[in-house]
């Protein structure tokens, strides 16, 4: 794997990029609150998705310089690979896109009544686990396996207490206050929209799993650790559909 | 045993399976209803699946697809007992109509799937990468018969897998057609009444079932085959030694096959009666049949989703050297137009399928307007596929058109470059055209006039193709061997698919037109000349690559000249009828409405139709071991995979090759399209 940037510099980077989405949160959060602004929460969701996309998932990876590499090559094949992972990604987006458009023809601008610091608090463990993540992958490309290991296990941990958070918390609380699945359409959509998440955010956990184990055992290098940018770009999209799925639950429209 | 034929030992185990299934089906019934009821559902589906699981295990023993069916049927049982259970810890109802509960058999029907591809071996590979294993590149593979019938990374076993699936899913599509078009044959109720009885099910709810089944499995049937087409012919076309992911490859596939069984399981399980589109209200209140629809759908959806990536991976990075976009053979581009679409579109129907599956299981209101749901939501999601779909299922076909035409012309393609672009430009503005299907849904009606111009710009791109066909054809050295005869067949009959078109993009006419018998003679006619026929043409140009042999020239043009005119009558006959008042997919209509005759007529033609595809099965199975030699360049192509000898080597070509012309420069001296090096 070849690296424009020397370590140290790539950390700060990523840093950089999460303090700029920890202040939008920050922002989208009080927009929500003080000017209930629908457009304007829209274009915050979107500069943080294209931040993630841009820094995070690195996707102009995908316009690759191997053309001239013998197709047999290892460089060649993981540019292969990164291909496939982002056209799998491309067609899962649509099915978030499709629970979007329901939730925008069901609920319009209104939202279903929830928990504003609990969501608030989740936000923010799942992007804080996506600030580890990226400094996970950071560090396994520069050769760094101990920091690869340490910021993965903390990626796992966040990712466990984002799921236990929603399903074991958030879910509890709306059935509580009579938000159920099957009271109404916005009981469903909720439910429908964070259950696909949540599902997501699962199988992103079985991934982090596999990636753990198999560094921990020295499975990967600094060349060779395609497994490790996979997990990683999969776990930020998670992040990225969050991103539009927070405000679209909890920010975006007058209470139903 | 050992020394009777496979076959045979199969279909006596066939035999010996559906009966031990329904004896077992019939004791659990016993075990849960006391009483014996012989038109048991569950009976019927466990003879099904134990049947079919015999009669694999007669032909290739306990490995395969044997191991994945029994796979299958444990993992139902087992992921259906895991759910009675939790009920049971729950103190709810154990046992329904069909022995399990509803959840029990959505949860087992998951799990079953997922056990059949464990068991067949198409997860191993993946979780030994998981387990942090390598494994080989290339499996050792056998080269007898027996390879099909199990998990393989070839690329042209794999397109000859996906090939004979859905000529067997057309066969038994084709069969359910046949019953209800008996019954409509004349007006009022023959043998489909109220007293015929099929697995508790009267003669109506058995139409609509059958009905409906018979469009959804042509639909996977369709998809399975476009995928047997790309499948086998694309890498042989770019040059590679394979697809971009040979095990995703062989998971696409395979995961059709559980599909497969859910969809047919469903004829048993109380059937459906929402036709294909499984429209809420009706499909959230339909027999158990209707959730093995949707599940079967949403599995065979993940098939083409995953078969799509790799064709779209594949395209992009396999081509052979000095391949670039325009150089492509026609077939590659139509290949990636129609994966653009089952790539992304797919999911939403899968989506909009889930939300039903939800609403029935947990009383989620997604479409239930008591609740503050909306049942248009539900059409605009599922025809956000479903009308792309249509072009996913034509364009590899008039791919397949345009790649055939000039080597039976012996003329280059006219307007390449126009050809090439207007598949993906079908396929773009095929997105942006889905309301079409909902004028008389209820839907906004400022919604009508765009989606009507959206849908009748598709002609363009659509004229594009007929213009370049003309053109081609325009003064060439016409010779009309069966494919080339399937290929002219195509062309005549999407002609009159695309000029019933229009009125029903029409908001005007299609105010009338909807929901009669004439939308189901213009789609009959677009599926057939932009699938059936290309698909027929294709298996007959590519069967000498695949076999070293060519299929009987006599019996193919039989199969054509019978098959065509039948087909004219049949859909021209759907049209007249729907003109004159027929509603589509009802049991009976009104004696006094007058066409009868034309009834009559059509069901005529639909057996000639079956009798001549039963000639092409017939032909197409004896010549793989009994046909005329054929290892040469048979169609005098050329097309790279013409130039080496059938059939095809293990790993295709020995010696790569490199492109040093245009593709279709039929007619010039010394210009060849590709140059094999001579090294190596």
């Amino acid at each position: 794997m070849t690296h424009t940037q020397d370590k140290s510099s790539a950390m700060q980077q990523g840093l950089l990029i999460f303090i700029y989405l920890a202040v939008l949160t920050a922002l989208e959060f009080f927009i929500a609150i003080f000017i209930s602004n629908a457009p304007l929460l829209v274009v915050v969701a979107i500069v943080k998705a294209g931040l993630v996309l841009y820094y995070y998932m690195h996707i102009y990876r995908l316009n690759q310089e191997d053309q001239n590499e013998e197709k047999e090559s290892p460089v060649y094949k993981t540019g292969t690979n990164r291909l496939g992972l982002w056209l799998f990604l491309l067609s899962d987006s649509f099915v978030f896109g499709g629970l979007m458009v329901a939730r925008i023809n069901l609920l319009g601008l209104t939202r279903p009544d929830l928990n504003q610091i609990l969501g608030l608090g989740v936000t923010a463990v799942l992007l804080l686990s996506s600030f580890f993540m990226n400094r996970g992958e950071t560090a396994m490309s520069h050769d760094d396996r101990k920091g690869f290991l340490t910021n993965t296990a903390l990626t796992l941990a966040l990712a466990l207490v984002f799921l236990l958070g929603v399903v074991a918390v958030e879910w509890p609380t709306a059935l509580r206050d009579g938000l159920t699945p099957d009271s109404s359409a916005t009981g469903a959509v909720f439910f429908m929209m964070t259950g696909m998440h949540a599902f997501h955010v699962l199988t992103g956990v079985l991934f982090l799993i596999i990636i753990l184990r198999n560094g921990a055992r020295g499975k990967y290098t600094e060349e060779k650790h395609w497994a490790v940018e996979a997990a990683t770009t999969y776990w930020h999209f998670i992040d990225v559909v969050w991103i539009f799925f927070y405000p679209a639950l909890y920010l975006i429209g007058k209470l139903a | 045993m050992r020394n009777v034929k496979p076959v045979w030992r199969g279909l006596l185990l066939l035999v010996v399976g559906a009966l031990i299934g329904y004896g077992i089906g019939l004791g659990l019934d016993f075990a849960v209803q006391r009483v014996i009821s012989f038109q048991s559902p569950v009976a019927g589906l466990f003879s099904l699946l134990i049947g079919a699981t015999l009669f694999f295990f007669g032909l290739i023993g306990y490995r395969g697809v044997t191991r994945g069916l029994t796979f299958q049927v444990l993992g139902t049982l087992i992921g259906a007992g895991l759910i009675t259970a939790i009920r049971a810890i729950m103190g709810l109802d154990l046992f329904g109509a069909f022995l399990f509960t509803e959840p029990a058999w959505v949860v087992g029907g998951l799990v079953g799937t997922i056990s059949f591809m464990a068991g067949i071996g198409a997860l191993t590979d993946w979780w030994k990468w998981a387990l942090g294993e390598e494994t080989s590149e290339h499996h050792e593979e056998h080269q007898d018969w027996e390879r099909y019938f199990g998990v393989s990374l070839d690329h042209k076993v794999i397109g000859i897998q996906y090939t004979v699936v859905a000529l067997l899913l057309i066969s038994i599509g084709g069969t359910f057609a046949l019953i209800f078009r008996t019954e409509l044959a004349q007006s009022q109720l023959q043998f489909l009444t109220t007293n015929f009885k099929l697995f508790d099910q009267n003669g109506l709810q058995a139409y609509n079932t059958l009905m409906s089944l018979h469009g959804i499995i042509m639909i996977v049937s369709i998809l399975l085959g476009i995928a047997g087409m790309m499948n086998y012919a694309v890498p042989l076309l770019l040059g590679a030694a394979d697809m971009a992911f040979p095990r995703l490859n062989a998971f696409s596939f395979w995961i059709a096959v559980p599909a497969a069984v859910l969809i047919l399981s469903s004829l048993f399980l109380g059937g459906f009666d929402t036709g294909w589109t499984g429209y809420p209200p009706l499909s959230a209140r339909a027999p158990l049949g209707m959730q093995f629809y949707f599940m079967g759908m949403f599995v065979a959806g993940w098939s083409s989703i995953l078969g799509a990536l790799n064709l779209i991976a594949t395209v992009l990075r396999m081509r052979a050297k000095d391949m670039t976009a325009f150089r492509m053979p026609i077939f590659a581009w139509s290949a990636v137009a129609t994966s653009i679409i089952a790539l992304t579109a797919t999911q939403l129907i899968g989506l909009s399928f889930q939300l039903v599956m939800f609403q029935r299981l947990l009383g989620m209101g997604f479409f239930d307007p008591d609740k503050g749901g909306n049942p248009i939501l539900f059409q605009h999601l599922f025809w956000f596929y479903s009308h792309p779909a249509v072009y996913v299922f034509i364009l590899p076909g008039l791919g397949i058109i345009s790649e055939l035409l000039p080597v039976f012309v012996r003329k280059p393609l006219f307007g390449y470059r126009w050809v090439a672009m207007s598949s993906i430009a079908i396929a773009l503005v095929g997105f942006m055209v889905w309301a079409h299907h909902m004028f008389t849904s209820g839907m906004n009606e400022y919604l009508r006039v765009p989606f009507m111009y959206s849908t009748l710009l598709v002609a363009v791109p659509t004229g594009v193709k007929f213009f370049s066909w003309v053109a081609t054809l325009w003064k060439g050295k016409i010779t009309t061997p069966t494919p080339m005869l399937f290929v002219l067949g195509g062309i005549v009959v999407f002609l009159l698919g695309g000029l019933t078109g229009p009125p029903n993009a029409t908001v005007s006419t299609d105010l009338q037109l909807h929901d009669t018998y004439f939308i189901v003679g213009h789609f009959h006619d677009t599926i057939f000349g932009g699938f059936v026929f290309p698909f027929f043409a294709a298996l007959y140009y590519w069967f000498p690559k695949a076999t070293g042999r060519r299929m009987n020239e006599f019996w193919g043009k039989v199969h054509f000249w019978l098959m065509t005119p039948s087909f004219f009558a049949l859909t021209l006959g759907m049209m007249r009828v729907g003109l004159l008042g027929m509603r589509r997919r009802i049991a009976d209509y009104d004696t006094a409405l007058g066409f009868d005759s034309t009834h009559m007529l059509m069901t005529v033609m639909g057996f000639l139709i079956a009798l001549s595809v039963l000639i092409f099965l017939i032909n197409f199975f004896h010549s793989m071991n009994h046909g005329e030699k054929a290892e040469g360049n048979l169609w005098n192509s050329r097309s790279p995979e013409w130039q080496v000898p059938s059939p095809m080597p293990a790993h295709n070509y020995d010696q790569p090759f490199e492109v040093v012309g245009e593709p279709y420069d039929y007619g010039l001296v010394n210009s060849p399209y590709v140059k094999f090096s001579t090294d190596r």
